[in-house]
């Protein structure tokens, strides 16, 4: 026989990992199926259960951490509460991540759902000494409360039974800061239709610019919706800069409001070193210490002496110069006797000698160990500390804590960094951003190069680095006065501080290094055929011959006219070449620092242009790229004058 | 996958996205919660990365 079509529903929502699949399993036992939801390739899982003589539907959903959705995943989570209406709403949460998780409790509660608070991993929570007084949680958010151990059973019984007694609607929202809730009542009192997520959460989300949401309350609303419009307008408008950072902020007050009594955590007086060295890596007077120390023991010991000198020295010095290009170089001219083929692959200028050299021996081993630093760093959580620790600065250059991501991503490629720009929010940041990209933000082979051969010179590397914050300070502040334009808010929930797993470190590092490999290689094999086409045909001579001027003006050696051509090439191969020149022995102290000054600061390479273009349209792109190198030639011609005249590096 | 940046769980169907800078074809992950780049490795990196999954993860 057929079952009714209309058995009540049990919908499981939540964050991914939090155990919503184990407990759907435990409920529904094998009775399931698992499909497409329609129109989507997001799987949903649906499956049945009797409680209590009562038989429900239960729908599992796909992750999500907000009712404002962001992946498809969460749309169609969201779409099954708006359209499923589901008669009991289970929210499991992870006991251990409770604070994180509460806010979207909350935001359920405001949208009037039937909901049930599932607090799972119980006993992964007390082991870490957290306490928790679920009957004081169920009092502070006036729903009921579960506490589950999902995959012993635990916990399953009582789940059960609070289900099949399970009490009408939970109690209203708890409201928020006064100006903001005036514009949420006024706004929810315009909501006439009978909404799926109640009028207080269709505001919210309207505010908060939710499309499909405001769609549905234009279709719904008919010839109403030109009333609300306007209102809608207005707060949107009046609130345009902080509405996400208040409501976030709000929902993190009452989360704290909620589980005050409700949870004990030993560690409260003496927390944990990761929670300390959170707080430690945020604050100002600890955190930009502690940022000199990763950058000191990171990327100046780590990626510049021992990346780009020792290991550099070995590949480069030992193991290239020695034993393989010898027997190289002669096998490749024993193959031909024809000049041109010999120049080719073995020559100044060679496929060999010059493309595969640098790839392999100088910038492979610098990007290895900074992208081994990188990966550590990425895996303990440390950059969304150091956006927060920043945004304060950054906020006097016209950008954001939020800018740390595309500047932090340029260390490793500034062109990936460029069209990461993208995800900034307005239009202002995201062009300083670009500039700053182009100009101060050097690659990852480039810094180690630049870091490994400075290292070697002392008060060169200081020189260096000062120029560089205060060029990339002083054209970030100006562009910030010259581009028209309100400040960014940034906030972001921060993730665990936690210790990198081996595993995760070591797999990221060797992917980065082989899609940087796999993307260079190439790269340097046209740029070494070009420079040797050029040396054929004469027009590298006449090229160099025409930056030689500019560059005796930087008082750097017309050999060096190489190194700026190769770096509009790449910015790791421009590097290279000042490598090169730098142990041939053809720079004294001031014309190493200049020299690293400049090519750093100069132009971006051809793939960073293109994607300037294509990010910021042709105008823009070609007004930086020209902006970027006068800068460039400027700085290093004042800074050869200033180093000359005081004598500091002499 | 989880975001190296704001530890988001970054869904299975999230596409490879390559910049298109150089032309190649490089196994980058953007997350769409905060448009971090995150490093795809390839099939075998892949099963190394994998943890074996937990009973309570779903």
């Amino acid at each position: 026989m057929r079952e009714e079509v209309t058995q009540p529903k049990i919908v499981l929502v939540g964050n991914p990992n939090v155990g919503k699949s184990v407990l759907f399993n435990v409920l529904t036992g094998s009775y399931t199926t698992v499909s497409n939801y329609p129109g989507t390739s997001v799987e949903v899982s649906s499956g049945r259960c009797r409680i209590d003589g009562r038989s429900y539907e239960v729908l599992d959903t796909p992750g999500m951490y907000s009712l404002m959705p962001i992946t498809e995943e969460e749309r169609v989570a969201r779409k099954i509460l708006l359209e499923d209406r589901p008669e009991i709403l289970l929210h499991v949460v992870d006991a251990r991540n409770i604070e994180r998780m509460l806010p979207m409790t909350l935001q359920l509660i405001e949208a009037g759902q039937p909901l049930i608070l599932v607090v799972n991993i119980l006993d992964e929570a007390e082991r870490l000494g957290m306490k928790f007084d679920l009957p004081q949680l169920q009092q502070n958010l006036g729903i009921p409360v579960v506490g589950t151990v999902m995959k012993r059973r635990q916990g399953l019984a009582e789940l059960q039974h609070v289900i099949s007694n399970y009490q009408g609607p939970p109690p209203p929202a708890v409201p928020y800061a006064a100006d903001l809730e005036t514009d949420i009542v006024r706004l929810a009192g315009f909501l006439t239709a009978d909404y799926p997520l109640g009028p207080r959460a269709t505001a919210i989300l309207m505010m908060q610019r939710d499309r499909e949401v405001e769609e549905m309350v234009q279709l719904e609303e008919g010839e109403g919706f030109p009333l609300i419009a306007p209102v809608l307008h207005s707060i949107k408008f009046s609130r345009r800069a902080d509405l996400n950072l208040q409501i976030s902020l709000e929902r993190k007050r009452h989360t704290r409001k909620m589980l005050d009594g409700a949870l004990q955590q030993e560690i409260a007086d003496h927390p944990p070193f990761s929670e300390r060295l959170s707080r430690l890596a945020m604050n100002p007077i600890t955190g930009v210490p502690l940022l000199l120390l990763v950058l000191y023991f990171g990327l100046y010991q780590f990626v510049g002496n021992f990346g780009a000198g020792t290991l550099v020295d070995f590949l480069e010095g030992t193991l290239f110069e020695e034993y393989i290009n010898p027997a190289a170089i002669s096998f490749l001219n024993g193959l031909t006797d024809i000049y041109w083929l010999r120049e080719l692959l073995a020559g100044e200028y060679g496929l060999w000698t010059l493309g595969v050299r640098y790839a392999i021996a100088l910038i492979l081993p610098i990007v290895g160990t900074f992208f081994l630093v990188f990966s550590i760093l990425e895996d303990t959580g440390y950059f969304p500390r150091l956006a927060m620790l920043v945004d304060r600065v950054f906020k006097q250059i016209g950008l954001s804590g939020r800018a740390v991501i595309p500047m932090v991503l340029g260390f490793g490629c500034d062109t990936m960094a460029t069209m990461v720009t993208r995800t900034l929010e307005t239009r202002r940041e995201r062009v300083i951003a670009t500039v700053l990209l182009a100009l101060a933000i050097p690659c990852s082979a480039q810094l180690g190069v630049i870091l490994g051969l400075l290292s070697a010179v002392p008060g060169s590397l200081l020189v260096w680095l000062l120029v560089m914050i205060g060029i990339f300070l002083l054209i970030g502040f100006l562009s910030a006065q010259v581009l028209p334009g309100e400040n960014p808010v940034f906030y972001m929930e921060i993730p665990p501080m936690r210790l990198p797993q081996l595993r995760n470190v070591l797999v990221k590092t060797l992917t980065r290094m082989q899609s940087y490999f796999l993307e260079i290689l190439p790269l340097f094999l046209v740029a070494s055929v070009i420079l040797w086409a050029g040396k054929m045909s004469g027009l590298l001579d006449i090229v160099v011959d025409g930056m030689t001027p500019v560059v005796t003006a930087l008082g750097l050696p017309p050999q060096a006219s190489a190194a700026f051509i190769f770096g509009f090439f790449r910015r790791d191969f421009g590097a290279a070449g000042l490598y090169d020149l730098q142990t041939a022995g053809l720079l004294s102290p001031t014309q190493l620092t200049v020299a690293a000054v400049t090519l750093t600061l100069f132009v971006p390479c051809i793939a960073q242009l293109l994607m300037m273009k294509k990010e910021r349209g042709l105008k823009t792109a070609l007004s930086i790229f020209f902006f970027v190198s006068l800068l460039a030639f400027a700085t290093g011609w004042v800074l050869n004058k200033f180093l000359l005249t005081t004598g500091l590096l002499s | 996958m989880i975001c190296g940046f704001c530890a988001k769980e970054i869904p299975d169907k999230v596409g490879l996205n390559s910049c298109g800078g150089c032309g190649s074809r490089c196994r980058k992950i953007h997350c769409p919660y905060c448009g971090y780049v995150n490093p795809a490795p390839g099939k075998f990196l892949e099963r190394l990365l994998k943890s074996k999954p937990k009973k309570e993860d779903g």
